[in-house]
């Protein structure tokens, strides 16, 4: 029928040869890498998410013809929702294969990236709620691929930055992330990377970066908010961004130039840490002990004034701080095959290696108090953390139990001569009794004004009676002193998927970094474990730089699992 | 061509007689839906969501309009034998046949049109107040891509329905939409195919099977931070292709339609 179709309209017929190379033409045109073949418009991993499902992806196979045919987004688009699905009912073992597919069908949904990694990295946990950071390199690797989908968006540098920070504790590697988000992406959103880029360098101990990059926040917000046409929202972002730069680079700058002062005035803290490691039973360890955890009391450093030419450094009392036992600071734990370092991964793969045995904790420490003779403490029930007003004149609760030991009497009856209240008590009891607003300078009454306002204070029955018998102010007859202690029972005989204990040997490592202190801690040991020492734990040589306090209980695979109490170490 | 013309609009006022604008009706209500019902995800999750599913939802809508519209046409005044009253007036074949591709076109255009149009003020109005939104109006770079695939596809359905039934056309159609679409899969067979009659079949389906695939643009409208080269030659090509090809197989089907007994 062709032929005499094309014999009866040659004419017609031969336009056919022109439109025929046209055709062929524009179809190489298109075929071009840089044109639909091109990773932002077909990316090669569809391929991986559709056919792969030939062989085992788990995408079916409609699904997959779906999603060939040009109907990836709406694909991707309903796996997503299906997996929130599993998320809110808690099947997470049920998304990871869906963030596989979802990331090969859109490498360019970045959402995908930072709530997959985020489930990998935080949500697959044991009955008490530790995770599993076995999952850890498996997250990463999801975050690099990301990345490398997406090179010059800064939203997954920002995430892989945050999960390095938060998760890992590998502030270098923080850095190194954040740092790609902002040479890549130009526009990178200055709150989400340039302030937590500041925050890494400080846990990093590289003060002088930190203060560079808060400067760098700073000169970004401003220029921000001269851009024209922005709205009222991003100028008001952008405000409060460049006042919390400009408040912790003036941080910053105060601890930069007083711990260094602290520490040298103050000396070396003798953490004099003790632990004892027993097993309860199999499969069971209960990890406690006691040390000096010694830091600032709470803003004392904050209070300072710090003039931006550098010459005006003020602070309580010649830039020291108050200092004193502290709650607060952690005790990791970490139970692992021996030797096991986090694996690098090159490609993302969901499975992790079911032979390994890796458990981390964190143990908080607490119950550190401290009263001198004649001076101030707060009777309580129940001993715990004072009010603000009472611990920023380094007053603490004690229980019954401590009371009994200090033998001390209420105020008014130490006022009335009961017992002598020292010098240090005295500046404590008017601390309290008339605080002073909390942007004065001098923060703190100085020890010329002492005497003074305690002769008021004697004077001021009204005062005594609401501000300082109402607290339960007391006046110690002796002194005591008591470090702070930590316990924690650490049971791995629910999770037999988690904790396999395959291996034969491992090692208990218990460890405090000075890094990850918090900040009234290193106040007063410094970013670096300069301010403190300890006899038997101080470790120099596993994190260059900086003191460790750290402990390594080898233990055999019987130590674990065997049954009945054993002290498997005390030191 | 002004016959083609009259023919068009009559075809275009059969189409809504047939209440085709129903589809367009149903497309809307799914896509105001979209805008209430993924509200669970952050807010950018969201509105992915509801780009992706739109854009689905209208190339599944007009799939389905343009095949089920195109293989009925020419058959339907066949069995109706209302064709021998409008070719026993001055009509010419060609003239019958363009005119009722270009009211399916035209028919194609309005719904194609109107889904579009819905589906941007849904995104619009679901942007309103959101940071850093990117303007509703690059998804029309979408949506003309959706068309242009439905003008290629109606006119293989038209370039069918001159010789086979419409139950054959619709399969042949639907089959070659398919095939079209995995056209890149065969032209990557082809590059690594060692037989050499294998590769050359390869790739003479993968040049001569209408490239549906070549339209697919709806990664870059959804993830706006996406970089994508040359877009303009692109999209440009793109168009270029699909009118080329339809122009080609219009012309094959007034040749065989001029010799087809009816």
């Amino acid at each position: 029928m062709l032929r005499e179709a094309f014999a009866k309209n040659p004419k017609l017929a031969g336009t056919l040869v022109p439109l025929t190379v046209a055709i062929i033409a524009l179809q190489a045109i298109n075929d071009r890498d840089d044109m639909r073949r091109q990773p932002a418009i077909e990316p090669k991993s569809v391929k991986n998410a559709a056919t792969a499902s030939f062989g085992g992806a788990g995408l079916p196979f409609e699904y997959s013809l779906a999603a060939l045919s040009g109907f990836r987004q709406v694909i991707a688009g309903l796996l997503w929702v299906r997996s929130d699905a599993f998320f809110h009912s808690g099947n997470y073992d049920a998304i990871l294969p869906m963030i596989r597919l979802i990331t090969w069908l859109d490498p360019n949904w970045l959402d995908v990236y930072a709530t997959g990694a985020w489930h990998l990295m935080y949500n697959f946990t044991d009955t008490d709620q530790r995770s599993d950071r076995r999952y850890l390199p498996v997250g990463l690797a999801l975050l690099d691929e990301g990345i490398a989908n997406n090179s010059k968006v800064f939203d997954v540098y920002k995430e892989k930055g945050w999960n390095m920070f938060d998760k890992v504790r590998d502030y270098n590697g923080a850095v190194k992330a954040y740092q790609g988000a902002l040479e890549n992406d130009p526009d990178a959103e200055i709150n989400q990377v340039v302030h937590p880029l500041a925050h890494s360098f400080e846990r990093a101990g590289m003060v002088d970066e930190s203060i560079a990059t808060w400067d760098d926040a700073i000169k970004r917000h401003e220029a921000w908010m001269k851009r024209p046409g922005i709205t009222d929202e991003v100028k008001m972002r952008n405000q409060m961004g460049a006042k919390n730069a400009t408040k912790n680079r003036s941080i910053m700058q105060i601890r930069k130039a007083l711990r260094p002062v602290n520490i040298a005035a103050l000396g070396q803290v003798n953490t004099d840490f003790h632990v004892t490691v027993t097993r309860t039973k199999s499969k069971v360890i209960k990890v406690e002990g006691s040390w000096n955890l010694i830091g600032s009391i709470k803003d004392t450093f904050d209070a300072g004034i710090f003039e931006k030419d550098g010459n005006t450094i003020k602070t309580l009392g010649k830039g020291l701080t108050l200092d004193g036992p502290v709650n607060g600071c952690r005790v990791d734990v970490r139970l692992q095959d021996d030797g096991y370092k986090m694996p690098e991964f090159g490609s993302f793969s969901f499975e992790v290696n079911p032979t390994i045995t890796l458990m981390q904790d964190i143990v908080s420490t607490s119950g550190g108090r401290q009263v001198d003779a004649g001076g101030v403490y707060v009777a309580t029930p129940r001993a715990g953390t004072a009010e603000q007003i009472a611990e920023s004149a380094k007053v603490y609760n004690l229980a019954p139990k401590d009371q009994s030991i200090v033998n001390g009497v209420p105020v008014a009856q130490a006022l009335s001569g009961a017992v002598a209240i020292s010098p240090q008590g005295q500046w404590q009891l008017i601390t309290i009794a008339y605080p002073k607003a909390f942007n004065a300078y001098p923060r703190y009454y100085t020890k010329a004004e002492v005497p003074a306002m305690f002769a008021k204070l004697r004077g001021d029955a009204k005062t005594v009676a609401e501000k300082l018998t109402k607290r339960n102010i007391h006046i110690a007859r002796k002194g005591l002193y008591a470090p702070g202690s930590f316990r924690r029972e650490i049971d791995m005989s629910k999770d037999p998927k988690m904790y396999g204990f395959k291996g034969e040997s491992f090692e208990l490592i218990l460890s405090v970094n000075p890094r990850t202190a918090p900040d009234f801690v290193q106040d007063r040991i410094g970013w670096n474990g300069e301010g403190w020492n300890d006899k038997q734990f101080l470790d120099d040589k596993t994190v260059p730089g900086v003191r460790l306090i750290r402990v390594r209980v080898p233990l055999t695979k019987d130590d674990i699992l065997g049954s009945g109490e054993k002290v498997l170490f005390k030191g | 061509m002004n016959t083609a013309m009259v023919i068009a609009r009559n075809t275009i006022s059969e189409a809504l007689r047939k209440k085709i604008l129903n589809a367009f009706l149903m497309v809307g209500v799914v896509l105001i839906a979209f805008t209430f019902i993924f509200q669970q995800f952050a807010p950018r999750q969201e509105l992915t969501l509801v780009k992706g599913m739109g854009l689905g939802i209208i190339s599944l809508a007009g799939l389905f309009i343009t095949v089920i519209l195109c293989i009925n046409l020419v058959p339907n005044e066949v069995e109706r034998r209302t064709i021998y009253t409008i070719l026993a007036k001055p009509v010419r074949r060609y003239e019958f046949l363009l005119g009722k591709f270009f009211g399916a076109l035209g028919t194609l255009g309005i719904n194609i049109g109107l889904m579009g149009l819905a589906f941007v003020i849904a995104v619009a109005v679901k942007q309103i107040g959101a940071e850093n939104a990117v303007s509703p109006l690059i998804l029309f770079k979408g949506i003309l891509m959706i068309a242009m695939q439905m003008l290629l596809l109606a006119a293989l359905a038209m370039f069918f329905s001159t010789f086979v039934t419409p139950l054959v056309n619709f399969f042949l159609t639907m089959v070659l939409f398919v095939i079209g679409n995995l056209s890149s899969y065969t032209l990557d067979l082809a590059k690594n195919s060692q037989v050499a009659i294998v590769k050359y079949v390869l790739l003479g389906v993968h040049y001569v099977v209408p490239n549906f695939g070549n339209f697919q643009y709806t990664n870059p409208l959804l993830q706006p931070d996406v970089v994508v080269k040359n877009e303009t030659l692109f999209l440009t090509q793109n168009c270029a292709y699909a009118v080329a090809y339809a122009t080609a197989l219009m012309v094959l089907a007034i040749l065989v339609f001029d010799r087809r007994e009816v």
